[in-house]
């Protein structure tokens, strides 16, 4: 296993973060912009900003085979940037909520993205030719609290919703004349928009932190802030679920997961480390941290007799424990498959509240 | 006009949109067990008195756990918090980390950890507010090693510090995550 990639781009949080499918170009929500970052060797160096936006920017994400970048804000609006000759240009879609905008992802098919708001709505977004512009569908029952995080199915069609009520969510998104009729599956046949093909509350409740569907789709995992994973997997539409394993952990609450396979479950958020779960639909466990045991720690640590003297001259002490020993030194609050194939991830970034983007193998 | 003072109208209360309004009862999980009346917790207190008796402090620490009226009324709460309470203390402190281990080892143990610990924090903030009769000082609540010497000193204080070496000892077996689960969890003790 490599050690991680740190990229440490400024001190500041870093809310979302997406890499192109390319992986040249770096997308990162900083305060109320999103800072464009190119490769040049090993490091990440600005290259654009996207300003439009008037208060904090919550999520960015980048469409794979498009390029298009969709931002959302605190300012209650969502735009997508599309690149001209003349730079990034954007377009304002009509998400027509009244409160934040939380959280936001391209569907896999990249002609619709979901949008997440404090208006305890998902606006599902889709162009529309004639009036050459981005409109929203809404959905909204039976929605009780702001939605957190959201993740799309495979299909394009089925979406999963996070929100701050305390359940997980699987809804239909399907819009006429942009989807096809999706095969049918464990959620459900047939899918008009806004039907609830699951709805899952845990035992020990929590703000819904993360979503995410397994890469064939029939599982579901999401995270709270009762520090625990759930794994869910769908009997039959209208059905309880075949099985619905908890693991509750010893850890801080967890903010983002993703799959790696069908078996394995990668999670970081405020421990500011990336765990691993493993399992299977008889049982899940908590596999340990990706960290090294040792710890190398946000740099190198110097122990020399000079830096002790001059540590001791500066601030009165020996040692500076200020630093933790994970690579982030603060909250992760993104998760995201930075070198995926066939659902397997090879290796996944995290971006958190120090600044912070690192890129881990698996 | 002059009846209603509208500045201190609380428009929240009137808006059915408003967060003040939230339905608190959907984030109970469907799980929950049968409502419970302070005569069934006054029951189990007689049993778990009789394994206390007998001895078998793992076994006391066991059933009152797994008899938490979590869909209880108030009464039916305060009546098995006393109970949960009387074991806790009737556990020496050298015994308290094989009695835990016993305890959270087994199958369910998680959830009784978990439990465990929202008696903890009930306890905490419940002894903290009837213990002013006495004049306690607060360092005396702190110290896990004053115990010995505050013996005498009135109830609020010892049960503190009893409490607060319970939550060491649980804390160290499962970490930080059930505490964060006693704040999250609307299954209250």
């Amino acid at each position: 296993m490599a050690s991680p990639q740190v990229h440490h781009l400024f001190h500041a949080p870093i809310a979302d973060h997406s890499f192109s499918s390319d992986r040249q170009t770096l997308a990162v929500a900083r305060e109320n912009n999103v800072e464009l970052y190119q490769t040049s060797g090993n490091k990440f160096e600005l290259s654009d900003e996207l300003k439009g936006h008037d208060k904090t920017v919550t999520s960015v994400d980048i469409a794979p085979n498009s390029g298009r970048i969709v931002t959302c804000s605190q300012d209650r609006n969502a735009y997508v940037w599309e690149k001209t000759p003349s730079g990034w240009k954007p377009t304002l879609v009509l998400l027509r909520i009244n409160r934040a905008a939380t959280f936001v992802r391209w569907s896999p098919s990249e002609q619709k993205f979901a949008v997440g708001s404090g208006a305890r709505v998902i606006a599902v977004c889709y162009f529309e030719e004639e009036n050459d512009w981005w409109i929203s569908k809404h959905l909204k029952k039976p929605i009780r609290s702001t939605i957190t995080t959201l993740a799309w199915h495979p299909n394009s069609v089925l979406l999963a919703a996070g929100s701050t009520d305390s359940h997980a969510r699987v809804f239909s998104s399907f819009i006429k004349g942009i989807d096809e009729r999706p095969e049918p599956s464990a959620w459900g046949e047939r899918l008009p928009f806004n039907t609830i093909c699951g709805e899952y509350l845990n035992d020990s409740a929590g703000w819904i932190q993360g979503v995410a569907f397994s890469p064939s789709g029939n599982a579901l995992a999401f995270t709270g802030h009762d520090s625990s994973v759930t794994i869910v997997y769908p009997s039959a539409p209208e059905q309880p679920p075949r099985a619905m394993l908890n693991i509750s952990t010893r850890l801080l609450p967890l903010n983002s997961l993703i799959w790696n396979g069908e078996n394995e479950i990668l999670a970081a958020g405020h421990d500011c480390e990336p765990f691993r779960f493993q399992g299977d639909e008889n049982g899940w466990q908590l596999a340990g941290s990706l960290e090294k045991s040792t710890g190398a720690g946000a740099g190198p640590r110097e122990e020399s007799a000079l830096n002790m003297f001059r540590q001791m001259d500066l601030k009165g002490q020996s040692q500076v424990d200020t630093k933790l020993k994970s690579t982030h030194q603060n909250t992760v609050n993104t998760l995201r498959a930075y070198d995926e194939a066939g659902g397997q991830v090879r290796s996944f970034s995290t971006s958190g509240v120090d600044g912070r983007v690192v890129i881990w193998s698996t | 006009m002059s009846q209603i003072n509208y500045r201190t109208i609380n428009i929240d209360q009137l808006d059915p949109e408003s967060s003040a309004n939230f339905p608190m009862e959907t984030l109970l999980p469907p799980t929950l067990p049968q409502p419970e009346t302070s005569s069934d917790a006054a029951n189990v207190a007689t049993q778990v008195r009789q394994l206390l008796r007998g001895g078998d402090t793992e076994g006391a620490l066991r059933h009152v756990l797994d008899t938490a009226p979590l869909g209880g009324d108030d009464r039916a709460k305060e009546v098995h918090m006393a109970t949960v309470i009387e074991v806790l203390q009737g556990i020496r402190q050298a015994e308290m980390t094989r009695v835990l281990e016993g305890v959270c080892a087994s199958n369910g143990g998680a959830e009784r950890a978990d439990c465990l610990m929202k008696y903890l924090y009930k306890g905490m903030s419940s002894s903290g507010s009837s213990g002013g009769s006495k004049n306690i000082s607060p360092q005396a609540t702190g110290f896990s090693q004053i115990q010995a010497r505050n013996v005498g000193e009135g109830g609020g204080g010892q049960q503190m510090s009893v409490l607060l070496n319970w939550h060491e000892k649980l804390v160290e077996l499962t970490g930080t995550g059930s505490i964060v689960r006693v704040m999250t969890d609307r299954r209250t003790v």
